[in-house]
């Protein structure tokens, strides 16, 4: 294997399929990334500043050149508006997603979605009962068009917080309404960080990052909040599932359709379709052995959570698996989709199919789904790929797959624990299991490719550490083989024996990534058990590959959840010294817990380590020394 | 006289220099006609990657003596004394290359210019932006640089600034010169690439 390819990526079906690519022709996101270098210093310390037409402006880090915008913005305000604006976008994205979940459901209640059903009732009462409505004697479609109105007023303007903030702990929204960050409403927040950063509105860099902190948690805890529950009324709350993970999962005797993007509504027709009996008995009759669906990123971590739906690959992985020759077809919905996919599509069979309103992308064709025509419209296309399975030219499908287990949503937690969280908190305070973290977020080509998520995970089980993990991330160490039951000889002795026990590896995969709020809702689990604060808590969250607007988000959210956050990449904020020390220091004052920034995993994994000890210490519990 | 001077420890990679220069040498000199014209504008200056994905301006030194000039069979290549200027004259260029075997900082390229006549490929490459310079204009490459990557100065000059700024490192209370920020940044870069060598070697 060449040494540039492990250079790139540590999986072997990255190095092969690179290779592949290579002998190809085909243009990835590594070589691409090679063209940008240098990448411009003003953009990555976030100096560079496009917001007005008087600009664009830049400010000299050197101290010699410009040091204001036209306007009169210095580095710390210039540095507050993007990095507020970059939270704006990734709390809409969040939000968006969870809107449209919003409509299905509202759609489902009218008799307007054939296909789509309320699959988890009891969700649905419990959740309706949190929106105080009362569901006593009513007809479930009922509840269903209530619930769904209720959670539209929550991305309006007519509260004054959201109604999801009452499952955080009393202490921990004390917290927001002492530092006024309490999110009022999913899209106010949004719209007031747009305005607020608008020139000539707001220019406290604090206040301007407060206004970042509220945005990004009505997204945490109000747009993804609101996407992970409707998901889970809509196709079912996650439990244990058998299923595997990297390239492998294609089949080279079976008809292979990937599901690519973020959003469950348009993949769960999909995979109704792929196991449509009459579709079925046409792809027998066209020579393949069957229908094989398998996910890519987030979309495809919802079909892995509730389905055991096998899973390709993560972001870095997207245009290689099309380079196997083995796809029929790629839906995408929307988010973490490469433009670049649909003429990687061209060079071989793959009919490219993009699904969302919203979502357009060079040479695939376009096929709108809504919800009265999903059904139908997944059957006819799930055809057109069975169809194309004739038009194949040679396959190479790399590796077998690595088995793995998904599906833990904190339901399935709390139900393998027996019902209560109080296994783990014993298991905690025990030293057994020192803490737990939650690892997430995406690839990027800064960082090599899984090498970031692997490396801190198999340091932090080693040391006796609870993972989960969501998105990319989770993807990773499904393929690493920290999800399946040879996984436990991977962790310390004190997590062996209480994973051993229960069943379950020392990495639980607990979804996509507006499921990051299922760690929310463990945490504040925790926090309540034990009577005190989230930030109390020997916890810590870590972003080793992160590249999105969404993943700086969810770090916001996190920190101002009380969870110590470290990101492997550097943000684009060192441009403003004030503003590194203030969210790598100053934000413990506020919020009782950091961010940190280090792209050497084994170095993140001490700093989350010493952490972890340091929280224990706090809470009177045995407290080890980390070096 | 003044020249352009490179400080490489302050570019940050922006490639300004690279768009400025390519405007500078169009026939329109403005930036949103020269990206329709024909032939189409091109860079004299060229930024490349360091070891850490850090930005460097690369461009003709005009040395003297000057390879390029000493390799030039035709001999279209000349000293403008006026201004210390290594030229190359379009007429007589034959596009042999010699005079980029030659240099030692691979900063000459071969392209059609508003120079030269139609349709010719031409050795090209940096001129001090003497047509600019005539209008009591400084080189177009140093007024678009806000980090001082480049200067327009004396040799004079830099060099006693150069000294300055070992002098105050080696002062009593010497203080990081450059900016913490962009330091923090370079740091995280390094860690990056380094990783990306190093860390199968860590066993994994």
């Amino acid at each position: 294997m060449s040494k540039n390819y492990s250079e790139k990526t540590i999986t072997t079906d990255g190095q092969l399929m690179l290779k592949k690519a290579e002998e190809d022709q085909l243009e990835t996101v590594w070589d691409r990334y090679e063209a940008q270098l240098p990448q411009c210093g003003y953009c990555e310390m976030g100096l560079s500043c496009r917001i007005c037409n008087m600009g664009p402006c830049r400010i000299d880090p050197f101290g010699e050149g410009p040091q204001k915008g036209v306007c009169g913005a210095d580095a710390d305000i210039i540095v507050a508006r993007n990095l507020g604006r970059m939270v704006a976008s990734g709390a809409a994205s969040h939000s968006d997603h969870g809107r449209d979940l919003v409509e299905v459901l509202e759609a489902v209640a009218e008799g307007k979605a054939p296909g789509y059903q309320i699959k988890d009732e009891e969700k649905l009462r419990r959740v309706a009962g949190e929106y105080g409505i009362n569901a006593d004697g009513k007809d479930i479609l009922k509840i269903a068009g209530e619930l769904a109105h209720a959670m539209q007023e929550d991305f309006g303007t007519r509260k004054k917080s959201l109604t999801l903030l009452l499952r955080a702990p009393a202490a921990r929204r004390k917290v927001w309404e002492n530092a006024g960050v309490t999110p009022r409403g999913i899209d106010r927040e949004t719209s007031e960080m747009m305005h607020r950063t608008h020139m000539g509105v707001d220019n406290g860099w604090v206040s301007l990052l407060l206004q970042a902190v509220r945005n990004a948690l009505s997204d945490g805890w109000g747009g993804s909040m609101i996407a992970t529950d409707v998901s889970d009324i809509l196709y079912g709350t996650p439990k244990p599932v058998q299923t595997a993970a990297n390239m492998g999962v294609l089949k080279a005797d079976h008809v292979n359709i990937v599901v690519h993007g973020h959003n469950p509504v348009v993949s769960e027709m999909i995979l109704l379709a792929s196991q449509d009996p009459d579709i079925l008995v046409f792809a027998k009759s066209k020579g393949a052995a069957g229908i094989n669906l398998a996910g890519l990123c987030c979309t495809g971590n919802e079909l892995l959570m509730r389905h055991g739906v096998a899973m390709a690959g993560n972001h870095l992985m997207t245009e290689l698996i099309i380079a196997t020759g083995a796809v029929e077809m790629l839906f995408v919905d929307y988010q973490c989709i490469m433009p670049s996919l649909g003429s990687i599509g061209d060079c071989y069979h793959t009919k490219m199919i993009s699904t969302s309103d919203k979502a357009r992308f060079p040479n695939m064709e376009h096929q709108e789904f809504h919800p009265d025509n999903a059904a139908a419209l997944a059957k006819t296309l799930v055809r057109k790929a069975v169809e194309n399975f004739e038009n194949r030219g040679e396959v190479y499908i790399p590796v077998e797959p690595v088995p793995a287990v998904g599906g833990f949503s904190v339901e399935a937690i709390v139900g393998a624990l027996g019902g209560t969280p109080e296994p783990l908190i014993n298991a905690i305070k025990a030293g057994k299991i020192r803490g737990a973290v939650g690892v997430v977020g995406c690839n990027n080509p800064k960082i090599k490719h899984d090498y970031g998520h692997v490396k801190l995970i198999k340091d932090l089980i080693e040391n006796d550490i609870l993972v989960v993990d969501t998105g990319c991330a989770a993807v990773a160490t499904a393929k690493a083989g920290f999800k399946n039951s040879e996984a436990l000889q991977f962790a310390g002795p004190g997590l062996k024996e209480i994973c051993g026990a229960l069943g379950v590896p020392p990495v639980l995969h607990m979804g996509s990534c507006v499921d990051n709020v299922r760690i929310l809702v463990l945490a504040s689990a925790l926090a309540d058990a034990l009577g005190t604060d989230i930030s109390a808590l020997p916890l810590a969250g870590a972003a080793p590959e992160w590249y999105s607007e969404k993943a700086i988000s969810i770090g916001v959210y996190a920190v101002a959840s009380g969870i110590y956050t470290v990101l492997g990449p550097m943000p684009p904020i060192t441009g403003s010294m004030n503003i590194v020390k203030l969210l790598t220091e100053g934000l413990d004052d506020v919020l009782g817990a950091t961010f940190a920034v280090e792209p050497d995993p084994e170095k993140a994994a001490l700093l989350i380590r010493k952490h972890i000890e340091k929280k224990r210490a706090g809470l009177g519990l045995d407290s080890r020394e980390v070096k | 006289m003044k020249k352009v001077v490179v400080n490489p420890e302050r570019c940050v990679g922006c490639m300004q220099c690279m768009v400025a220069c390519a405007t500078a040498h169009s026939k329109s000199g403005e930036l949103f006609s020269a990206i329709c014209e024909v032939p189409f504008p091109k860079p004299r200056i060229h930024v490349g990657v360091g070891l850490y994905g850090e930005g460097f301006p690369n461009r003709c030194r005009h040395c003297d003596p000057a390879p390029c000039m000493l390799a030039c069979l035709p001999g279209a290549i000349y000293r403008n004394a006026d201004f210390d200027t290594v030229m190359i004259d379009p007429d007589t260029c034959i596009n042999c290359a010699s005079c980029a075997m030659a240099c030692p900082f691979g900063v000459i390229r071969y392209h059609e210019d508003i120079h030269a006549p139609i349709k010719k490929v031409v050795a090209v490459k940096c001129d001090n932006c003497i047509a600019r310079q005539t209008k009591g204009l400084i080189p177009a490459c140093v007024e678009v640089c806000k980090s001082n990557a480049l200067t327009f100065e004396t040799s004079t000059d830099a060099l006693k600034r150069k000294t300055n700024e070992v002098a105050r490192t080696v002062s009593a209370e010497a203080k990081q010169v450059t900016a913490p920020g962009f330091n923090l940044l370079n740091a995280m870069k390094k860690a990056q690439t380094e990783l990306k060598v190093n860390c199968s070697r860590r066993g994994n």
